[in-house]
């Protein structure tokens, strides 16, 4: 389909909180239950933020890292660019606050883009481009979200869910190799994965009763602001229309499955994980996974399962990166990874 | 497709043994079926049929029969 030329990734890094949520632990399901679940997902654990720690705290956290690791003046940064579901406030966008807390430039472009799973292909698509088009020669590109979205008693929602945040670093290069490039989307699913409250479309008439828990057809209560998943319609979808979006990136790109070093899969769960390697023709050894330790991580999974194989990526790696999920919005993309440029996961609490 | 083999790649999918399963098996009935056998189930039909279903089709087919002409209408 496309690829683009001349961006480099310079450098990954992820910020995860240091509270362990383990599967095994979850109450709201009886012990056999919690080995069927860990089972069938691969989740054996995910990190949990405290109360006050928003999306930002987390980029910030790996953002700051990543720009003392490449020696990068903060006034050399000419965009920041925030993919989340979880903004801070809905108002204004999360990007421009960083770009105060980061204490980069005032003529740093910043904004934030509505994309979740999907959102490592996409943000690559549209940060590479707003670099070479209005020619910035170093960008970042955030990633990060907060699972507190979740009820505790939502069964399908709660133990998948972690919280994490990135930061990837991208530069312009003439040399670099070509960034190949696969994005699809079906709004026809946008009740698959949702939060039905907190946009105008939902809103109740100020003032009148407080927002209450209401049950849902699988008898779980939900308030408006929490996150509704529908397990089976996102299975089907991700085994069905995935694995096409890896074999069209490699088709564009001349590649085989097999001269690509890793696929690196949004972590989704194990059973439509391992399907989508399958069908899309790679071994279980080079799909990294990060789901036993961290669950879905949102936008983050990419980079955080980069970061977590970080000494994978002692020499240079070609990669498939594919998200899929919420939208419903998919696509992959196939870069080189240079030696040394993935930094290992760090733990961070702190607020900004 | 035979109703036979489908019983036994169903019941393969959701880890029993094909004898305790029959064509009019109200299968979201039986004891151990949960959440995570509608994802098997699916993964059963595009993996041995080549046939995409959603959740609302397992939910709307109550016999494993039912689920078999599902699956059938969608593959012709």
């Amino acid at each position: 389909m496309n690829a683009i030329a001349g961006i480099a990734m310079r450098g990954v890094a992820a910020a995860v909180p240091t509270k362990i949520a383990r599967t095994s632990e979850y109450e709201v399901l009886s012990p056999e239950e919690r080995q069927r679940l860990q089972k069938a997902t691969g989740i054996g654990a995910h990190r949990m933020s405290p109360p006050d720690q928003c999306t930002s705290d987390l980029c910030q956290a790996a953002a700051e890292h990543l720009l003392e690791h490449l020696g990068w003046a903060r006034d050399s940064v000419g965009a920041l660019i925030l993919l989340t579901q979880t903004p801070d406030q809905p108002i204004p966008a999360t990007s421009i606050v960083l770009q105060d807390k980061l204490g980069l430039s005032t003529k740093c472009i910043a904004f934030d883009i509505n994309l979740g799973c999907s959102a490592y292909p996409y943000g690559l698509a549209t940060v590479a481009s707003l670099m070479l088009t209005l020619n910035i020669p170093r960008a970042l590109m955030l990633m990060g979200d907060i699972s507190r979205v979740c009820e505790y008693k939502d069964r399908t929602a709660w133990p998948l869910f972690g919280d994490a945040g990135s930061a990837t670093a991208l530069e312009l290069d003439p040399v670099a190799p070509p960034i190949h490039l696969d994005l699809m989307s079906d709004g026809a699913g946008r009740n698959v994965i949702i939060i039905p409250g907190g946009g105008l479309a939902s809103r109740l008439p100020p003032g009148d009763e407080p927002i209450q828990a209401v049950p849902g057809n699988d008898g779980v209560p939900r308030r408006p602001g929490n996150l509704l998943l529908r397990g089976a319609d996102i299975f089907s979808f991700a085994i069905t229309k995935v694995p096409s979006s890896i074999e069209r990136t490699l088709a564009a790109a001349g590649k085989t499955s097999a001269e690509v070093d890793f696929l690196v899969l949004h972590q989704a769960n194990k059973m439509i994980n391992d399907t989508i390697a399958k069908k899309a023709r790679f071994g279980a050894d080079v799909s990294l996974s990060t789901l036993a330790d961290y669950g879905n991580t949102s936008s983050a999974s990419i980079p955080l399962t980069l970061c977590a194989h970080a000494s994978h990526f002692d020499r240079d790696r070609l990669i498939a990166a594919c998200g899929f999920g919420v939208g419903l919005s998919w696509g992959t993309a196939l870069l080189t990874v240079p030696a040394g440029s993935v930094l290992p996961v760090i733990e961070s609490d702190h607020v900004y | 497709m035979g109703i036979e083999d489908f019983i036994e790649k169903f019941a393969f999918a959701i880890e029993m043994e094909p004898a305790a399963l029959a064509a009019d098996t109200d299968f979201k009935a039986l004891e151990n079926w949960d959440s995570l056998n509608t994802l098997s189930i699916i993964a059963m039909a595009d993996a041995d049929y080549d046939v995409a279903i959603s959740g609302d089709d397992i939910l709307n087919s109550r016999t494993i029969s039912d689920l078999m002409k599902t699956i059938q209408e969608r593959k012709a």
